[in-house]
Order: C-alpha cells, then structure tokens, then sequence
C-alpha cells in the first residue's frame, strides 16, 4: 500500500506528468492539452454546481413544492440554445482552429531534404522489434552502406528527422512519449512523420498498437546525441556496416527507395 | 389487418435496410480496393468472362419476375396459378446458384483461385456472400410454398414479404455484374 | 412474419412455453437481464484479472489464480492477458451492456410503457434471445480451444486477427459469435421499430412517450442500420482465415497480400461509434426520465432532450474518423473529422443543460435510482469532456492508445451505462418481480459503486496522460512507467473494492426476489402507463388497452387536487382555472 503514502516526495499532481518534452513542438500538444482541459474543467464545475447545488438546494426537506415548469418557455430555449453556443463556441472552434494550425504549420509541414538539415530514417517494424535504417554515404536506401539497427535509434540534436515507416506483419504504431507523437506503422504502406529531438539522453519507443503476445515488449531505445557525437557514431558504423552487411541476409534487406 | 399490414412492411424495410447495409459496406470495400489499384484486374490476372455471370442475371431477372407474379396470383384468390410460378421461380433460383457453381469451377480452371490475391478475393468473396443469401431465399421460397397449402387471411402479406427479398437479392446480384463483371 | 395485432395471447402453460421459449416479451426481458447479469460477472472478473497484472506483476493473482493458471503458479500468462483484455472487452460490450440496456430494458419498457401487450413480433423475440444465447456459449466455447480464445483487442484489428497474427480457432469462433449476436441485435431492431412505430397506444405521438422509449428506440434504428456493416467486416476476416482470401492481409508476411488491413478499421468504427451511441443512449433515456420523476417536476424540455438524441444518433454515423487518426488517412479526411466530432458537443451540451434543468428546483428524492441518475450525470459528465483531447487530432496524436483513451471510453461506456443499468434495475425490479429491492443496500452499493469507479477510471486518465500506452502485460518494461506504479496500484485497489461492492448487490437482488417487500402497484409514485396496472403485471398486461391523454412527465402540477402530486399518462391533464 505504498501508494498511500507518497504524498511526502512526489506529488499525485507531479507523477501524472507527462515524460520529459526534448522536441521543439512537443510543448504545442502539452500546451493545447491544458488549454482543453482548462475548459473542460470549467464546463465540469459547471455541471458540479448544477448536480451538487440543485441536490441540496432542492431536496424533498427544502424544497416541498416543486416548480411545475415544462422548460419551454421562451427564457428557459434561450438559456439551453445559450449554453449550446457557448460550448460550441468556446471550447469546439477554438481547439479545432488551435489543433489545425498546428498541424498545418508543424506537423503535417514535412521537411525538405534538399533545402534543410533533415535526417532521412526508414522504419522497419515487426513482432516484436523495432528496425531502423540511415542511408550510407551514397544517400540512398536499400543499398549495402546502409546503417541498420534494430530496436536502436540514435539521432543528433538541433535536427529535424524525418520517418517513413512500414510494418512487416502486423500493425504496429511507434510512438515516442517524450517528443508526444505516434503514428501507426501499417503493412503495405508507407506513414510518416517527423520530429525534433534537443535535449541529449536515452529514451523509450514503444509500439502503442496492440501487436500480439509480446506486444509490452516492443520497445527501443531512442538515443538523443549532440551533433558532433551523432557524426562520430555514424561514421564509426557506416564503415563496420560495409564491412558487415551481407547481401544474403534476407533479414537485413528490407529497406527501400525513399520516395517523395 | 391494416396494422399488421403496416407492421410487416416496416418489418421487411428494416430487414432490408439491414441487409442492404452489409452489401453496401462490401461495395464501400470493393470501391477502395478498385480506387486504390493502378490497374484492374491487376497486372496477370484476367478478366473473368462474362457469359456465365450473364447467364445468371438472366436466370434471377426472370426469377424475379415470376416471383412477381406469384403475388398477382396470390392477390387474385388463385392459389393453383401462384404454386406453378412458385415452382419457376425456384427452378430459376436453383439454375442461378448452378450458374454461380459454374462460375466458380470456371473461375478455378481458368487459374484465378481463392487464394491469389485481391481480384480473386472480391470476385469469389462476394458472390459467395450473396450466393448465401440466395440459398436463405430460397428456403424463403420453401416456406412460401409451405404456407400456400392452407388457405389464411395473411397468405398475402407473407407472399409480399418473401417477394421484396427476392426481388432484393435480384436487385443485389444486378448490382454485383455491374460493378465486378461489366465495368 | 406474422404480425402482433395486439390481441390477448392465451397464457403458456408448460414450463418449457413459458419460461424457456417463452413469447412474452417480460420473460425474455429477464431472460437477457439473467444473461446480461452473468456475463457482467465473467467480464468483472476479467478486468480485476487484468487489474492485478498491472498492480502487481509477477505475482499469483489471489484466492484462485492457482485455479485459473495453473501451468504459470497463479500469475496471469502474457497470452492469457491478452485474451483477458480481448474478451473483457467483447464480453462487456455485447455481452453485458447489450443484454442488459437493450435486451432486458429494451423488451420490459417499451412495449409496457407505450401500452402495448406484446412485441410486434413475439417470435423474433424469442428467436432474438436464442441466437444471442447461441452467440454467447460460442464466445465462452471459444476460451477452452487448445490455442485460446480471440486475443487482439475488441477491434481484431487485422492483419493481426489474420491468420499472420492469431492461428488457432479462437479468432475464427470470435467473428461467428459476433456474427450471431448481429442477427440476434438485427432482430430485436426489427422488433422494436415496429413496436414503436405501430403498438403504441392510443392517443400517443411520440413526444408523449417517455425518453426511455425513445432512447431505446434510437437505439434500435442505429442497430438495424450499423450492426450489419460490422457483420460484413467479420464475413471478410472470417473468409480471410478460413477460406485463405486477402482482403485484409499486407505486407511481406502475406505472401500473397494486396489487400487492405486500414479498410477494416475504416468498416470496424463505421459500425463502431454509432456503436458507443447504441450503448449510451438507453441509459440517456432512462436518466432523463429518472431525473424527472424523482425531482417531481415535468422533465425540463423533454421534446429537446429527444431531439439532442437523435441529433446525436445522426452525427455518430459521420464522425468515426476520430478513431483512426494515428494511421494517417488524408489531412482534407482528418480535418473534417475532427470538425464534425466537435459538433456531437452541441447536442449534448443541450442535454445536460436540460438534466440540469429537470433538478432545478425540484422537490428531489434521493431514492436509489435517483442517486444512480445523478451519478451518470457526474461521470458521463467527465466522460464526454475528456473526449474533446481526443477529438483533437494533435492531443490525439499523444493520447490515442494510451490509458487515456481507456479511462475515457470506461466513463462515458463502462461506467455511465452501469449506472444507468443500475438505475433502471432499481427502478423496475418491483416492476418486474413484483417486490422491492432494500434500499440501504441499493444505497452502500451505490456508494460503494461511485466513489471506487472514479478511482479507476480517474487513475486511468492520469496514468494515459503520463505516457502510459495500452494493452500492456507489465509496466516494468519501460523505466518511464515505473513511476506511474503508485497511480496504477491505487486503481487496481479501487477495482477490487468496486467489486467487492458488486456483492452486495448480487446479494440484495435475489434477497429481494424472494424475501423482499411486496411492491404495490406504483412504488414510486410515478404515471407512465406501465405503473398503472399491477406489479408484476399480467400476462397480457393491459386488460383494456389505455387510452393517452397526457405526458410522461406531469409532475407537481399546482392544480391537482386529488391527493397526488402526479398524473398518469392516462389521465385528462389538469387545466387550471383559466
């Protein structure tokens, strides 16, 4: 029952947290969540006062005679058709517009390898394993310099890293808590997406998409470098990969060309 | 009467709606598989011919058209006339599944089997879907027949019901040529 | 079909007539009420099962876990986990809720509160139990398979409910069980259609009669119309497994995969959120009614209430997108799914406000049933706000999959529905058996019931918004779970005791069928046509069909001057001097 006495380091407040935010847009989903809750929260009380305050205001021993009202009075449609608007209004405009334009300004805003620093990660998933590829010198996927990894992503700071993603058997769905996004990796085609990493440390991925038994063990370990660490890393396996990489292994040649 | 006239007919349109929602989500699936293709039948497949799948729209039109007759006769009191077309129209629905048979042997010699792909998948999944149907229609049939042996006031309201789903199912399977043989 | 003229029906005899294949829609209404009761316990213990693995993994789960697993000393095996957590949920859904809300509330209800004496078509009834009957021991059948019974999630989502992801019968058994329990809900939609539309009494527009009958009946127009789309998705997998067709299959592991696995989902959520509304709105219903006859007023704009309801029921049919944003489908697709999922807000923002309404200067009862209509107020309150995150696509993309989406779907689900059940099982019973249920039992249990509930489901919402995803066997495996663990036991402790409380009212509801105090006629003081006759009624319910002259709701009117502080529906509506 250690849960009952907690409260003397870490708060319940502090444990609900979400894990560390270490991209530049992670705060804009943290941010829209509090915004959200913020209203729903309003909303709530609101309803609280209702519940709580008619049940004791208006119980049977206060109130003996009831007010015999249908509610359709011209008053009483302007007040629900009010509070209709108002949540329509206040909470569904506003985080649809909020919601949208973050994903038309960050999200679905995919980088351009040739006019920006992107680094290009094809993603292999399959049960229950996490693969990733970089391509080698020649820039090319599916060729035998390419870097692959399983279950070990290492990305460089200060650089957008773009994913496409694909599933071998079963859909899978790779999900990054701490950069707050996921997107599901689905067989027979390609999904994408990108995120920023700032904040140099190890992390988890985890597949969020119920994949079979060993579902709760698909996890890989994402590793956040400074710059000058990554280059150095990935010099070191570009070389070991030529030397390694055997054109047989049928578990090493799923990569492919990198489209759009 | 008239109420049980209303209730049945409310009856059969939910029936119906409800077994047209399952033919529309096949069609719904069939519309994505056929948007999402480069080519159809895809590349090494062909298409299947379309004399058998003709000869079966024939059969259940004309089927239906008994069927249809069937209900005159029963409106009109004449109970001989009605059994003789129900005959027809069960000899017609029987000739239609013999021709779905058809199909599928045709279909397997020709080398388009179950299990190779996605055309075969469309082309045998759903005519075996309504192929089940039918078979439910004609057991449907059956009961008609059953129900024509001893006169009673809803003989009627039962030849209707039993006539909307087959003319559904005629309905259905003109839709299936179409869109999965013809075009 | 042969049609229901409303006429009375000579009274069964035999055993087997009437209580077996019984026509008389007031025993299959118990019959689906037992059968929905069981169920409910199968899938309790089930999530407890669940519970504890994620409280406590790596330790025997008490008293009979070494009875449940005995190959693993008690602990919950990883493949057991996941068909716990995939048959909970299937159980819950079809099998408990369904039943319950649809099955027994649905066929007691609505004939008798519409003053009808039977279903239109009493056969189908039947024939309706039977197969959902049929449908349950294939689901329970399945369990004992050498492989296991179904093990990917409620939403067998393919390709991994494709022969890749689950050989073995227990996928194959789920798609015909779920089949079976379509027929079984597309029969019961015939039925209650038609009654609805064609038995109700004379004299009764269908704003005179009482929200529970128009949930119901909204209910079942959205099940005619959505189950078989479901039906469709399950004759495909099932071909998929058995025949060896490709719909659903992709990807290297399908050797000859060109199909699509994202259409199931597409076809899953077409049927599958009109689905959560087919769950919902009996339970809206019944609360709507509950709030009005205890509070002793008429329900404040009840036409309002009904027609937030059918919006509602029109907008779940074009809003499912929102389930399946994470798998990337079109942005023009994702945006106007997100729009419109916000507009379900308006009608039921118009709904609360008239819940609110009804109690507004009341002369509130704080009876058992009551207590349990307030408290859906309260967490489907929470629920239906916790949806907006989820309805947002960007707060999606972080919380879809996680505990988050768990503790929302249980609140506006799992938990106002059980309430809602519970509300009309403590209304009705005397009703239905003919005597009362105790009422500080119904009390405790609902304390027991509510405070533990928001426990769990809260404590999911937390534990979602940490970061912690679905369908996992152990916390353990990730660092940044562990320190969820305290929020995780506390939950888990909380489920234990809900359903430690859940005894208590096994307990009070066959004391009281027995031993409880003779109900007279109108317990509750309350003038819908079905407290006008005796308690339990008659076979044939009505001896004189009644006649409507007024609402359902005519409470506290000032000029009655008879006594009562009520009308019945059957009675002229008492004008004042004018």
């Amino acid at each position: 029952m250690d849960f009952l006495n907690l409260s003397v380091s870490t708060s319940w407040w502090e444990l609900s947290k979400p894990p560390l935010d270490i991209s530049t847009n992670g705060h804009l989903i943290d941010s829209l969540f509090v915004y959200t809750s913020v209203l729903a929260v309003f909303y709530f009380i609101l309803v609280c006062i209702g519940l709580f305050g008619f049940s004791y205001l208006y119980s049977q021993k206060r109130n003996k005679t009831p007010y015999y009202t249908y509610g359709n009075k011209k008053k009483h449609l302007l007040v629900t058709a009010f509070i209709g608007a108002a949540v329509f209004l206040s909470v569904d405009l506003n985080i649809t517009r909020l919601s949208n334009n973050d994903l038309l300004d960050v999200f679905w805003k995919w980088p351009n390898p040739k006019t920006e620093k992107v680094l290009r990660v094809e993603v292999m998933a399959q049960q229950w394993m996490w693969s990733f590829r970089y391509a080698g010198p020649d820039d090319q996927f599916g060729t035998a310099d390419d870097i692959v990894t399983n279950n070990d992503l290492r990305v460089p700071t200060n650089t957008k890293i773009l994913f496409h993603l694909t599933s071998k058997d079963v859909i899978h769905s790779f999900f990054v808590p701490n950069v707050r996004l996921k997107v599901d990796t689905i067989p027979g085609r390609i999904t994408r997406v990108w995120w920023d990493a700032n904040i140099p440390g190890e992390y988890d991925i985890v597949c969020a998409e119920m994949c079979g038994t060993h579902h709760y063990l698909m996890k890989a370990k994402l590793t956040v470098y400074s710059e000058e660490d990554f280059n150095r890393w990935r010099s070191t396996s570009e070389k070991l990969a030529l030397n390694a990489n055997d054109p047989d292994d049928k578990n090493l040649a799923w990569g492919w060309k990198w489209e759009y | 009467m008239k109420r049980n006239e209303l209730q049945n007919n409310l009856a059969m349109t939910v029936v119906l709606i409800s077994a047209a929602m399952l033919f529309v989500t096949l069609f719904m699936g069939y519309a994505v598989y056929r948007s999402s293709a480069d080519v159809w039948p895809p590349v090494g497949v062909a298409k299947v011919s379309l004399w058998l799948p003709f000869l079966s729209t024939i059969f259940i039109s004309i089927s239906s058209w008994y069927c249809y007759q069937v209900r005159l006769s029963v409106a009109k009191n004449d109970i001989s006339a009605a059994k003789s077309q129900l005959w027809l129209t069960t000899v017609l629905g029987l000739a239609f599944m013999l021709a779905q048979s058809g199909l599928w042997f045709f279909m397997k010699s020709s080398g388009v089997f179950v299990t190779s792909g996605i055309f075969a998948s469309v082309m045998y999944g759903f005519t075996w879907i309504h192929a089940v149907h039918v078979v439910l229609g004609l057991f449907a049939l059956g009961y008609l027949r059953w129900v024509l042996r001893t006169p009673s006031p809803y003989i009627l309201q039962k030849t209707i019901n039993v006539e909307k789903f087959w003319h559904f199912l005629g309905v259905v399977w003109v839709v299936m040529f179409i869109g999965l043989f013809v075009f | 079909m042969s049609g229901g003229y409303n006429e009375i029906h000579p009274e069964p005899t035999t055993f087997w007539s009437k209580y077996i294949i019984s026509f008389d829609h007031k025993v299959i209404a118990k019959q689906f009420l037992w059968y929905g009761i069981a169920f409910l316990g199968i899938g309790g213990l089930m999530a407890l099962l669940i519970r504890w693995t994620l409280a406590y993994p790596g330790e025997a789960f008490p008293v009979i876990g070494h009875l449940l697993f005995p190959n693993s000393a008690g602990i919950v095996p990883p493949d057991s986990y996941a068909m716990l957590f995939t048959m909970h949920g299937t159980i819950m859904i079809f099998y408990a809720i369904t039943p319950i809300l649809i099955g027994a509330f649905g066929n007691y209800c609505i004939p008798l509160m519409i003053g009808a004496r039977d279903m239109a078509f009493p056969m189908l009834n039947m024939l309706s139990f039977w197969f959902a009957f049929l449908s349950g021991l294939v689901l329970l059948a399945s369990l004992f398979l050498p492989l296991g019974a179904a093990a990917g999630g409620w939403t067998s989502y393919p390709t991994l409910s494709t022969m890749i992801g689950s050989p073995g019968a227990g996928q194959t058994l789920w798609c015909v069980a779920i089949f079976l329990f379509g027929v079984s809900s597309t029969m019961g939609a015939v039925n209650y259609v038609t009654t609805v539309i064609t038995l109700r009494a004379p004299g009764m527009g269908y704003f005179d009669m009482p929200l529970t009958v128009w949930g119901l009946w909204l209910t079942a127009i959205l099940n005619a119309i959505f189950v078989p789309v479901l039906g469709a998705g399950v004759i495909l997998l099932t071909l998929d497994r058995v025949m060896g067709t490709t719909f659903f299959l992709a990807g290297a592991s399908a050797t000859s995969g060109s199909g699509d696995p994202v259409l199931f989902q597409h076809v899953f959520w077409i049927f599958g959120h009109p689905e959560v509304y087919i769950l919902i709105l009996p339970a809206w219903g019944i609360v709507s009614d509950l709030l009005s006859f205890f509070s002793r007023k008429p329900a404040f704009g009840a036409k309002a209430t009904a027609l937030s309801m059918t919006a509602v029921s029109v907008l779940s049919t074009i809003v499912y997108g929102h389930h399946m944003f994470t798998t990337q489908m079109s942005p023009l697709l994702t945006q106007s799914f997100m729009t419109l999922t916000m507009t379900i807000s308006i009608p039921s923002a118009i709904f609360f406000a008239n819940w609110l309404g009804t109690i507004w200067k009341g002369s509130i009862r704080f009876d058992s049933p009551m207590l349990f209509s307030l408290g859906v107020v309260f967490v489907f309150g929470l629920g239906g706000l916790t949806g907006l995150h989820l309805g947002t696509v960007t707060t999606d993309l972080y919380l879809h999959d996680t505990y988050f989406v768990v503790g929302h779907f249980h609140y506006t689900m799992a938990a106002s529905v059980l309430l809602g059940g519970y509300a009309g099982i403590y209304f009705w019973f005397p009703k239905m058996f003919g005597r009362m249920m105790n009422e500080t039992m119904a009390k405790i249990h609902f304390w027991g019931t509510m405070i533990p509930l928001n426990g769990i489901f809260f404590g999911m919402l937390m534990v979602g918004y940490g970061g912690m995803h679905r369908r996992i066997y152990n916390p353990f495996v990730y660092d940044s779970l562990k320190r969820l663990m305290p929020i995780n036991e506390m939950i888990t402790i909380s489920a234990i005791l809900m359903g430690l409380f859940q005894i208590i009212f096994v307990i009070n509801f066959l004391w009281s069928l027995y031993k409880g105090k003779k109900a007279v006629n109108n317990p509750w003081n309350v003038g819908t046509l079905e407290w006008t006759i005796p308690s339990p009624p008659v076979h044939h319910n009505y001896d004189v069909i009644p006649v409507v002259k007024c609402g359902p709701h005519e409470f506290g009117n000032p000029n009655l001057k008879n006594g009562r502080d009520f009308q019945y529906q059957t009675e002229e509506l008492v004008q004042g001097p004018a």
